[in-house]
């Protein structure tokens, strides 16, 4: 089975592919956000370094969210397209399962939270529960502001291991928890989307987790709106 | 003129503001098949397009119109014989450009063709290729929607010579604006239209200054001269429609006159949102006569943004530019100036 995977959710763009269930290749194709330019030039590259046609595809896993915006408009754009034009399977994943699944690869056991940067003071969380052979999610992926997260298990007091670039923007509010433990991770690592997905069902097309309103709706202001057609 | 070249059958892509278009043209400029689905709903709470609702919906919208698309056109979904894809890269809101550049550049890896970029306003000039095949060169085309407002000599594809644009708003912005202050809703264009169909254009005098310089447009006085009128608040809303439509359409239309005069042309166009508008349709028509040239006024679905304009002009890049780079980006303020 051919399985590519296409992550996009923060400033860095990156993609995986698994080829005859061999394990996965990594590429991180770019860091600072030109995701509409190097994403599919990369796909590209990686499947001709493989000696695979776009056809040849058998499953194409997307990370739908959370995360930034635009990026995940690119990553979700460019999956449906290309499951779609090929007829191949199409599987969504998750920012913040990607991470947990990384960090629990590196040894993290315990509770886990993982944190994505969403820009303007938030990131985007979920917990976990990582057993020695599982991951488990607890509770829905939210929006906080870190410092209140910090607090929140400061004064919880129980073990805890934080992950992602969310830890990385506000070091200073997580790294004080006395009992928190970073795992060092930028981008959700696409690899696992090849795991997470054979467990999952293949969908008609996969619409971004904003787990946000545009802010626009909250207070527009209408005199800088471009107008129709 | 003749464009015979390599390419044949072209799939466009559009989601440059609130309308997702896919369209497949075919190389003698005929539309086979254009598939439109607008977010306007979304937007009209707001009194204009809300990039980030617009991006959104261009995700929800685009697979789906782009396999209709190919349906209506009778093309295999999986292996679709089209010889490139055509996108629009620029000028437009970018968080909405990048989702049709996006699936454009997944789609032409996964059926092996060519993608080639495309100006959005000169997509706009080549809408009167696609309902008059023969017309003949140079056009004075007028180009006059929500977001842009340009007078354009077309010597033919390619060949433009912008003689003006706007110092301000956009014509359809300043339709917006009005209906706004009205309390007539969005869009505003369609609606002052109606409504000053059974108004008096003589009701509110708006000063004639309020133009831009040379061949170039301003609206925002006009707009300010609306809202200051004295005794505006005290008459119909259909009089004070159809005072401001005059007013506007006076102006765009002093400016085509003033370009037919200086330059030699076999037609005139009309193209954009505002070229709906019906007040100025008839004042062209009579302009088109007046000068004994060609009139070529779009109809409704060609006024819109769709994505058959953009194969089409797609098709002339792709012929005399060749494909664009794989990392092609988008352009938010990517001018006509710059083609021309
Ligand atoms: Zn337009």
């Amino acid at each position: 089975m051919n399985v590519l995977v296409i992550e996009t959710a923060t400033s860095a763009c990156a993609v995986a592919l698994a080829t005859r269930d061999e394990d996965p290749v990594t590429v991180v194709l770019d860091e600072d956000r030109r995701h509409t330019e190097v994403l599919v030039e990369g796909v590209a590259s990686l499947l001709a370094a493989a000696g695979l046609r776009a056809h040849d595809l058998d499953r194409v896993v997307v990370d739908r969210g959370p995360g930034l915006f635009t990026g995940l408009r690119v990553g979700v754009a460019t999956a449906n397209a290309l499951a779609q034009a090929v007829g191949c399977e199409l599987v969504a994943v998750s920012s913040l399962e990607l991470l947990a699944r990384g960090a629990h690869a590196r040894g993290a056991r315990g509770t886990l939270v993982s944190c994505v940067d969403a820009r303007r003071g938030e990131v985007f969380v979920q917990t976990y529960r990582l057993g020695d052979d599982d991951v488990r999610a607890i509770g829905e992926p939210e929006v906080v502001h870190p410092r209140s997260l910090a607090i929140e298990w400061a004064t919880n007091g129980a073990p805890v291991t934080f992950t992602g670039d969310g830890v990385a923007r506000y070091l200073a509010d997580l790294g004080a928890v006395p009992q928190g433990v970073i795992v060092d991770q930028v981008v959700p690592p696409p690899a696992w989307g090849v795991a997470l997905a054979a467990t999952r069902e293949s969908v008609e097309a996969v619409r971004p987790l904003y787990l946000r309103d545009a802010d626009a709706v909250a207070n527009f202001t209408t005199r800088d709106g471009p107008t129709a057609t | 003129m003749t464009y015979a070249g390599p390419v044949g059958v072209v799939l466009g892509i559009e989601t440059s503001c609130d309308e997702t278009a896919a369209a497949v043209v075919d190389e003698n400029y005929h539309v086979i098949a254009s598939r439109i689905e607008s977010s306007i709903d979304e937007h009209r709470d707001f009194g204009g397009v809300v990039p980030e609702l617009a991006g959104r919906a261009h995700v929800t919208h685009l697979p789906g119109v782009v396999a209709g698309a190919l349906a209506d056109a009778g093309l295999d979904p999986h292996r679709p014989a089209i010889d490139a894809i055509a996108v629009t890269s620029g000028p437009g809101l970018v968080g909405s450009l990048v989702v049709g550049l996006s699936a454009a550049k997944a789609y032409a890896l996964a059926w092996e063709v060519p993608v080639v970029g495309v100006n959005h306003l000169e997509g706009h000039l080549f809408a009167p290729l696609l309902e008059h095949p023969d017309l003949a060169w140079p056009v004075v085309t007028l180009l006059v929607s929500g977001g842009h407002t340009a007078l354009v000599v077309v010597r033919g594809p390619g060949r433009y010579e912008v003689l003006g644009e706007t110092i301000d708003d956009a014509a359809g912005e300043a339709y917006d604006k009005v209906a706004r202050w009205l309390g007539l809703g969005y869009p505003g264009g369609p609606v002052i239209d109606a409504l000053a169909a059974t108004g008096d254009p003589t009701a509110l005098r708006l000063p004639a200054s309020m133009v831009g310089p040379g061949f170039d447009f301003s609206f925002s006085g006009l707009k300010t001269a609306v809202v200051r009128a004295r005794g505006v608040t005290e008459m119909a809303p259909a009089d004070v429609a159809a005072s401001f439509q005059e007013a506007a359409n006076e102006q765009l239309v002093r400016k085509l006159r003033g370009a037919l005069e200086v330059y030699p042309a076999a037609g005139v166009a009309l193209a954009g949102g505002v070229a709906a508008n019906s007040g100025l349709r008839a004042r062209v028509r009579q302009l088109a006569d007046e000068f004994g040239v060609a009139l070529h006024l779009p109809s409704a679905l060609m006024c819109t943004d769709n994505a058959a304009m953009i194969a089409a002009a797609g098709r002339y890049r792709l012929v005399h530019d060749g494909a664009s780079d794989p990392t092609l980006a988008p352009r938010p303020n990517w001018s006509l100036q710059e083609l021309a």
